[in-house]
């Protein structure tokens, strides 16, 4: 890796098509590096190919945790999970950045170093393309036959004529020539193609650079929101309505697309039988909506794997659950709480979910409280609540009541689905269970609970991303650019003529040179157009035809 | 719709029916290793002449691959190189090769009949969980590798790949069969077919030049011991494989065939988790490892064209890159929770 010396062409990430050049340069090999030369060293090694090879390597390394550590972007309760199971170590990883691995500035160092490196490698390829572009192919050689592939055969017409219609069928083919100055005794032609390959590992490169600026753009002018909702509510798009709103760093609430939703109805079906019962079949969440308020209403049927796209942004199906109705009356008979209450699944399987219902008195310290369990398909197993079914085909809760204060005016911010008991006492020793239609009267006259029927809710994701289709098309590209330089192969193709030794007619050698063969097939592609080029002769009799000569014997004199 | 159990059934059958063939041809080319026709005498006749030839002639495909073409180098084939029909060549290779190869092409069309039949059975793509996922890449890899047996004549790695191919497919019939089914609806999208397909061929592409990868460095390692002068040339097991160079391009040829599949998988994984997420890349666990695997695979096509790092360095990377890739399938898709856990294998 500190091999400064190494010569050039073999320390680039672009070797794998430069190989294609016939003329390498030879590099900075043995020159000294001057006294304030550092920082050219410094880029030297940066775009070196061992720098590149090393930083991919840490790329691919420093990935790993990310995958393994819960990380905040993805999954932020696992992290909350982690520090209450690992106390000692999660501070330690917090530190290093471990929870958030591909926002973290040591992550985004290895990427920024690799593009740096790959810019300072491809961007003077670029040039040098051009120049290739601008310059023929090199002259002929003069003994083909030491080519890795070569062949001879003898032609009736005069070694200038001969050359001609070999050129005519190179030129035929889109191969580039280069004859020599008119006037000279040497006949010959050099042919050369297969420049795409260079342009495709460019594009690889370059598009690689456009999917992260692609990426960068999602981040600084897109963002997510997150809103549960539940059958028959709705919901207009500003952060205030939103349950979490994760805006890029150049947005504001106030670039929010101003759309209402609400949602109608939530259809889950599920297998009804056999050994995946249970397993879900379909989703549908049918919701109404409208581009800004005002305007023609539209409904739409989100499933997962088909998003409603309204105002350039896109609404995602991304969970459920049920919203059992609670209504709750407080000891002198006035309605505290009216509502459906979200409840949060604890087994994606069974839909066994918890939530809590929190009603307010009407004086401090006259609070009621509710933890509850709801089963979509009820079932008492050793007197366990349990649910056998994710549809709520026998839906039940199972209710313990809390009397007291919820500390709901103490103004520190409290989540919807905990319940803060320290203040609070139990009315009742043993949970209630309840089932739709069921009133609960609670003892000692504190009131009551009905579980009046059950709803569903959905969870959505309200996400815009300015930089997708950028990163698509890059993405395309850069596949278009890998195939280009993986199946494209530089070549080049001389033909040579000499008077033949009888007198009459010429010898002509056709000879193949590639470096980058790397899927194979130009051994037959140059036999294919060495029999082209003397097939094409006009009287090519039995023995005038194409005759196989041992490359290492042929004498272009004879 | 509900799963046909008439094409379920004949699925499991044609699967174990495959799973017997292949195991036929394992042993049919294992028998060719102690029984058959050693491939270096035949070189050796040509390995002469061809010496001076080679030295100049390296960019000359594979043909050292091919007996019948090597032999032929004292006149090297200028023009339209009548190769011998590879049916001929299979036969000229003897008994052992011949049942072998017949085995190994008639279990990958049971194979296939097994996956179609799958297909049928739950009217949907045959891949949406581990057991269909990995009876679907072993058949890719078992059909890959039929077309290199006839292309570039590599019976010596038939024990090897087949072998390979016999332990996946018998550890996924026994270890995670499961049952014909529907999928959950998150799976229920058209591109299940484009992104796993993509990812099936990639990897049955990946597995077999792993396959090659390893034997090179046997190859590349008794290469070494005879110019130390530690090992006899032409000895035993080894003289039958390839030379360490022609495994070398061998290898290389079939990652660049298998990398920009497994790009166009990730692309199209991307399209997918942007339609049925809302994002099309979250770095969710599977898709780490897909980017970990793509990036040490990358390494490996650069590291060929660093000084210091072709030959076995460069295998080791590719090796390295399998290795994740085995990693993703059977760790990180089924131990660790993601977005992509449907392996259903969970126990």
């Amino acid at each position: 890796m500190t091999d400064v010396h190494a010569p050039q062409s073999e320390s680039q990430p672009g070797s794998v098509a430069a190989e294609g050049a016939a003329g390498r340069l030879p590099g900075g090999a043995g020159r000294p590096a001057p006294s304030a030369g550092w920082l050219r060293w410094g880029w030297r090694q940066l775009t070196s190919m061992r720098t590149a090879l090393v930083l991919l390597f840490l790329l691919a390394l420093g990935s790993i945790p990310g995958s393994i550590l819960p990380q905040e972007g993805t999954d932020a309760g696992a992290v909350q999970q982690y520090y209450v199971s690992h106390p000692g170590l999660a501070p330690w990883l917090n530190r290093l950045d471990l929870f958030n691995v591909f926002a973290s500035p040591w992550f985004a160092a290895i990427y920024l170093l690799l593009f740096a490196s790959l810019v300072g490698c491809v961007v003077p390829r670029c040039f040098k393309l051009v120049g290739t572009a601008r310059t023929p192919p090199p002259r002929a050689p003069r003994n083909l036959a030491r080519l890795p592939h070569s062949s001879s055969y003898a032609s009736a017409l005069p070694p200038e004529a001969a050359v001609a219609r070999a050129a005519e069928i190179l030129g035929g083919q889109r191969f580039r020539l280069r004859r020599p100055d008119a006037g000279g005794t040497d006949y010959w032609v050099s042919a050369e193609k297969g420049y795409l390959r260079e342009v495709g590992n460019l594009l690889f490169h370059l598009a690689l650079l456009g999917v992260l600026l692609s990426i960068a753009a999602g981040g600084l002018f897109g963002y997510k929101a997150d809103k549960l909702l539940v059958e028959g509510q709705s919901f207009a798009d500003t952060t205030s309505a939103l349950d979490e709103f994760h805006p890029g760093r150049l947005v504001s609430g106030s670039d929010l697309p101003p759309f209402t939703m609400t949602l109608n109805k939530f259809t889950a079906t599920y297998i009804q039988s056999g050994q995946s019962l249970g397993q879900p079949e379909n989703f549908n969440a049918n919701v109404s909506y409208a581009s800004s308020p005002g305007a023609k209403p539209g409904t739409y049927n989100i499933r997962i794997n088909d998003p409603l796209s309204v105002d350039s942004l896109k609404v995602y199906l991304i969970g459920h659950g049920y919203a059992p109705e609670f209504k709750v009356t407080s000891a002198d008979g006035s309605v505290t709480y009216n509502a459906a209450t979200p409840f949060i699944p604890a087994s994606t399987s069974t839909f066994l979910s918890d939530g809590v219902v929190k009603a307010p008195g009407a004086a401090t310290g006259t609070d009621l409280g509710f933890m509850g369990v709801f089963v979509p398909t009820a079932i008492s197993n050793n007197g366990t609540l349990e649910s056998i079914f994710p549809a709520a085909d026998d839906p039940a809760v199972s209710l313990i009541a809390y009397y007291g204060n919820l500390g709901l005016n103490d103004g520190v911010p409290q989540s919807v689905y905990q319940l803060d008991t320290t203040r609070m006492t139990k009315l009742s020793a043993a949970p209630h269970l309840l089932t739709p239609g069921q009133t609960w009267t609670l003892p000692n006259g504190k009131g009551s609970v009905t579980f009046v029927g059950v709803k569903q809710w959905v969870s959505l994701a309200i996400t815009y991303d300015p930089g997708q289709v950028p990163a698509l098309v890059c993405g395309m590209l850069a596949l278009a650019g890998l195939l280009l330089s993986f199946f494209v192969r530089r070549r080049r193709v001389f033909v040579r003529a000499v008077p033949a030794a009888s007198g009459t007619g010429s010898v002509v050698t056709v000879g193949g040179l590639t470096r980058s063969d790397a899927s194979g097939g130009f051994e037959e592609e140059f036999t294919e157009l060495a029999a082209e080029i003397a097939a094409a002769e006009p009287n090519a009799g039995p023995n005038a035809g194409p005759t196989a000569e041992p490359s290492n014997k042929s004498e272009p004199g004879a | 719709m509900p799963v046909n159990l008439g094409f379920a059934t004949a699925s499991n059958d044609f699967l174990i029916a495959a799973l017997l063939i292949y195991s036929l041809a394992v042993l049919a080319f294992a028998g060719n290793y102690a029984f058959g026709r050693p491939r270096r005498k035949e070189e050796a006749k040509a390995a002469a002449p061809a010496a001076q030839l080679a030295t100049v002639g390296g960019g000359s495909a594979l043909a050292g691959g091919e007996p019948s073409a090597t032999a032929a180098a004292p006149v090297p084939p200028a023009f339209p190189a009548p190769r011998p029909g590879a049916f001929r060549a299979i036969r000229e290779a003897g008994p052992w090769v011949t049942a072998a190869v017949s085995f190994s092409a008639l279990g990958a069309l049971v194979h296939l009949a097994a996956v179609v039949c799958r297909g049928l059975a739950v009217h949907r793509a045959p891949w949406g969980n581990m057991y269909e996922f990995i009876t679907a890449l072993t058949c890719v890899a078992a059909i890959f590798f039929c077309y290199v047996l006839v292309r570039f004549r590599a019976w010596a790695l038939g024990v090897f790949v087949m072998g390979a191919v016999v332990i996946a497919l018998g550890l996924a019939e026994t270890l995670i069969y499961t049952p014909a089914g529907p999928l959950v609806p998150a799976l229920q999208s058209y591109w299940l077919s484009i992104h796993v397909t993509a990812m099936t061929l990639a990897t049955g592409i990946f597995f077999v030049a792993a396959v090659l990868g390893i034997m090179y460095l046997v190859a590349e390692r008794y290469r070494k011991r005879v110019e130390a002068g530690k090992a006899k040339p032409g000895n035993g097991l080894i003289a039958r494989i390839p030379s360490a160079a022609q495994l070398d391009k061998l290898t290389y040829r079939t990652v660049v065939f298998g990398f920009p599949v497994w790009t166009f998988g990730v692309i199209a994984g991307a399209i997918w988790a942007d339609q049925a997420w809302g994002r099309y890349w979250g770095w969710d666990p599977v898709e780490t490892w897909a980017f970990i695997t793509w990036v040490i695979y990358a390494a490996y096509l650069h590291a060929r064209a660093t000084a210091g790092w072709r030959g076995a360095r460069a295998h080791y990377i590719q090796l390295l890159g399998f290795a994740s890739l085995v990693t993703n399938m059977l760790v990180v898709q089924v131990f660790i929770t993601g977005m992509h856990s449907y392996a259903g294998v969970s126990g």
